[in-house]
């Protein structure tokens, strides 16, 4: 582990707190960097003026029944054990693990009618990330390849950031579409790491050894290490170094570009608002590239699906512990990071420019298992919408008395994914010129 | 909470004593399952110890200077939700050592010996507690739908159902006199907390709200129950009577206040607080007496 750049924090309990760029990881990740016509013309209306999307990729499937969509009035084997409280949205209820974001919902709309079409973690994983199937031909691209192909960043920053530990997976294997698919490895992402502390690590960096903060600045020696480990990497048989190399020298490079990754930079009272854990320093450090200018951050809650085993890092997989560990640690999690998140944007003018958006991969069986947890399930989940121009505190699509299926007209993730270009002023036309996002729609409902 | 504001809290409730508090961790990690060992001179947790691992750690309070050390050493496994047997020769905990694989360990630590429990299903092993005689194992597990509550022996063996009833049952406790236990259970739409008769099974019903009421633990002479309960629109920690009775509210912090369990001395309370999006463990006093706030 070696520190690039060094900033010094102080908590308020006086104990010193590092906060400071490094290098991390063992192996270098080399992440690069004739529609519906009325909807168009209706989202044209407001395409364009999204600058920044952050995405909070809930990895595991979260349960929409425990959560978001809970149903009191269900039989005893399906509602589960917790309570309702009331959000301020009229008659939409919470369970009560989540009060922080419930006495938001005026901030924010919410997609109960979301289905999708594989219940296996990296097929429904690239379903969701870029909306259609990974067996289906090439990997079309992830939605934040797509608008980093169209949006580049006005800093000396990649233009569409993985946060997290890695490219999302389950034990077994990664998903496929994590990045940039069809569109090449240009539009890979470029992961960047924020752990609980706030410590700000870039994998990329791994093989350079002996960089000092001061050394930062001397670019010519700099340049010197990186041809080093270049050799190195080429040596080892390594593609994708070139590309990776310049978007990490133009991250160490630039002191603006640095700066976006000092979460020191931030008040202790900010800092802590999203909480000491690896996804709320995240959620802060995507609130920072989008302040940036970054134009798609992609917040991974975790790196493995698997909920509660060793080396995996607590995905929402909750075949297991699935009421014990969402009222434990992932709701209380989640309600916090996610009610800091869209309160610093409203607070600092962002939610008009910023799209904000929750969601997993799918959701989980609402019948309990005879684990006493919940299975996958494609057929019912929910996603979270706001800023970028959508009327907040409303309940879009509605399920039926157990969770299980919609009852008014599905969602589907191209329909997301659509949706994102819309608002990011990718339209319909551009999109097939892209060849992206074919036959997708927009969620009119939103807009 | 600072010591003035706890005073502060206090005086405003009506407490004619006071509830001191004592910081007791500073790092801010994600902690919890907090209880005391060793006549309370050592205090065992849980703690993140990385983003993908929780250990099982130990902190000796008679040296301010010291720090948690593992507890046990296998350091690639979760270790949750410890209990000790009465004597302190054996350890019981929820133990994860790989995907999906669950199990609850009943550590002999003189023997340094580990029991063996078969169930059907690969369910969740939850919430050991030991009888009060300390020849027992009470704890939750899921083998056919609901989570109920079972007993083995020291060894594993002999293996009962104690509860057959809907919904989840969690967080056994028994009375110091082990003649009735206390649990939560999910069955009225939410979590509830009742008491049961050990011979006979009659059971009574603690608490009546319409969100939960949870990790009951029964005080070391049997008096009164402390718990979690978000009732006031946050999770706080309340101390109750042995029958429901005169339900106090023992914290008043705006974040999230958890995993409560006595001090042996019965006067206090260990729980995890978040403040500031910390995750520390505290120590604060009962007030006495005790002032009725709600049930």
């Amino acid at each position: 582990m070696i520190g690039i750049g060094n900033f010094k924090a102080t908590d308020c309990s006086g104990i010193g707190r590092r906060s400071f760029l490094k290098t991390a990881a063992a192996i270098p990740f080399t992440l690069g960097s004739t529609n519906q016509v009325m909807e168009a013309a209706q989202a044209a209306q407001k395409s364009g003026k999204v600058k920044s999307v952050i995405l909070l990729w809930l990895w595991g499937g979260p349960s929409h029944i425990d959560t978001f969509d809970p149903k009191p009035d269900a039989p005893m084997e399906y509602r589960g054990p917790f309570g309702t409280i009331p959000t301020k949205t009229p008659g939409m209820h919470f369970t009560e693990l989540m009060p922080l974001m419930a006495s938001r919902s005026d901030k924010y709309t919410m997609i109960r009618s979301m289905v999708t079409t594989s219940n296996d973690h990296p097929t429904a994983g690239t379903i969701g990330l870029t909306g259609f199937n990974e067996n289906a031909g090439p990997v079309q691209p992830n939605f934040g390849s797509i608008i980093a192909k169209d949006q580049v960043s006005t800093e000396a920053l990649p233009s569409f950031f993985y946060v997290g530990r890695g490219i999302p997976r389950d034990l077994p294997r990664r998903i496929e579409g994590y990045g940039g698919g069809t569109l090449g490895k240009a539009y890979d992402p470029f992961l960047v790491r924020a752990d609980e502390h706030g410590e700000v690590s870039i994998p990329q960096l791994d093989l350079l050894k002996g960089i000092t903060p001061k050394r930062i600045q001397d670019r010519q020696r700099l340049l010197h290490q990186l041809d080093n480990a270049e050799r190195r990497l080429e040596s080892a048989g390594i593609d994708e170094w070139h590309r990776t190399h310049q978007s990490a020298y133009g991250l160490l490079a630039d002191s603006k570009a640095r700066q976006a990754f000092d979460l020191t930079q931030e008040s202790e009272k900010v800092r802590s608002r999203y909480g000491q854990t690896t996804f709320g320093q995240g959620c802060l450090l995507a609130r920072r590239l989008a302040e940036a200018r970054v134009p798609y951050i992609q917040v991974n809650w975790s790196e493995y699906v698997e909920t509660f085993s060793p080396n995996c890092d607590f995905g929402w997989d909750t075949h297991i512990f699935n009421f014990e560990l969402l009222q434990d640690r992932h709701c209380p999690i989640l309600d916090r990071a996610y009610s800091a998140l869209i309160d610093d944007l409203s607070d600092r003018g962002m939610l008009d420019d910023t799209l904000l958006i929750a969601m997993g991969e799918f959701g989980r069986t609402p019948k309990i298992s005879n684990r006493a947890a919940r299975e996958h399930h494609k057929d019912c989940y929910f996603s979270i919408w706001a800023g970028g121009g959508i009327e907040p505190g409303r309940v879009i699509g509605e399920s039926d008395a157990k969770a299980e299926h919609p009852i008014t007209r599905p969602i589907t993730p191209l329909q997301v994914g659509t949706t994102i270009a819309e608002l990011c002023g990718i339209g319909a036309r551009k999109r097939a010129e892209m060849k992206v996002l074919d036959g997708g729609s927009v969620i009119h409902e939103l807009i | 909470m600072s010591l003035s504001k706890s005073l502060l809290v206090a005086v405003s409730l009506g407490f004619n004593g006071y509830a001191g508090e004592e910081r007791i961790t500073y790092d801010g990690s994600n902690k919890r399952d907090p209880i005391f060992i060793a006549e309370g001179k050592t205090l065992v947790y849980c703690l993140d110890e990385m983003d993908d691992l929780i250990r099982a750690v130990s902190l000796d309070l008679s040296d301010p200077k010291s720090e948690p050390v593992p507890l046990f050493d296998d350091d690639r496994s979760h270790q949750t939700e410890l209990a000790y047997s009465p004597d302190e020769r054996f350890v019981s905990f929820s133990e994860c050592v790989g995907n999906l694989t669950g199990k609850l360990v009943i550590r002999d630590l003189a023997a340094k010996k580990d029991a063996i429990i078969n169930h059907s299903g690969r369910g969740a092993y939850r919430t050991p507690v030991f009888t009060v005689d300390g020849k027992r194992v009470i704890y939750a597990f899921a083998e056919k739908g609901p989570m109920q509550l079972w007993s083995v022996d020291l060894e594993g063996k002999d293996k009962k159902q104690l509860t057959e009833t809907e919904g989840l049952s969690h967080w056994p406790s028994f009375t110091p006199d082990g003649e009735k236990m206390v649990f939560a259970n999910s069955r009225e739409n939410n979590y509830e907390i009742y008491i049961r008769e050990i011979k006979g099974g009659e059971e009574g019903r603690l608490t009546e709200n319409r969100i939960m009421d949870i990790r009951p633990r029964v005080s070391p002479d049997g008096s009164k129950i402390c718990f979690v309960s978000t009732r006031d629109g946050n999770y706080e920690i309340y101390v109750m009577n042995i029958d429901g009775s005169d339900v106090v509210r023992i914290t008043d912090n705006e974040e999230r206040d958890d995993f409560p369990s006595w001090h042996p001395d019965g006067n206090r309370i260990v729980y995890v607080s978040e403040r500031d999006g910390q995750k520390d463990i505290f120590l604060v006093d009962i007030p006495k007496p005790i002032e009725v706030t709600a049930k």
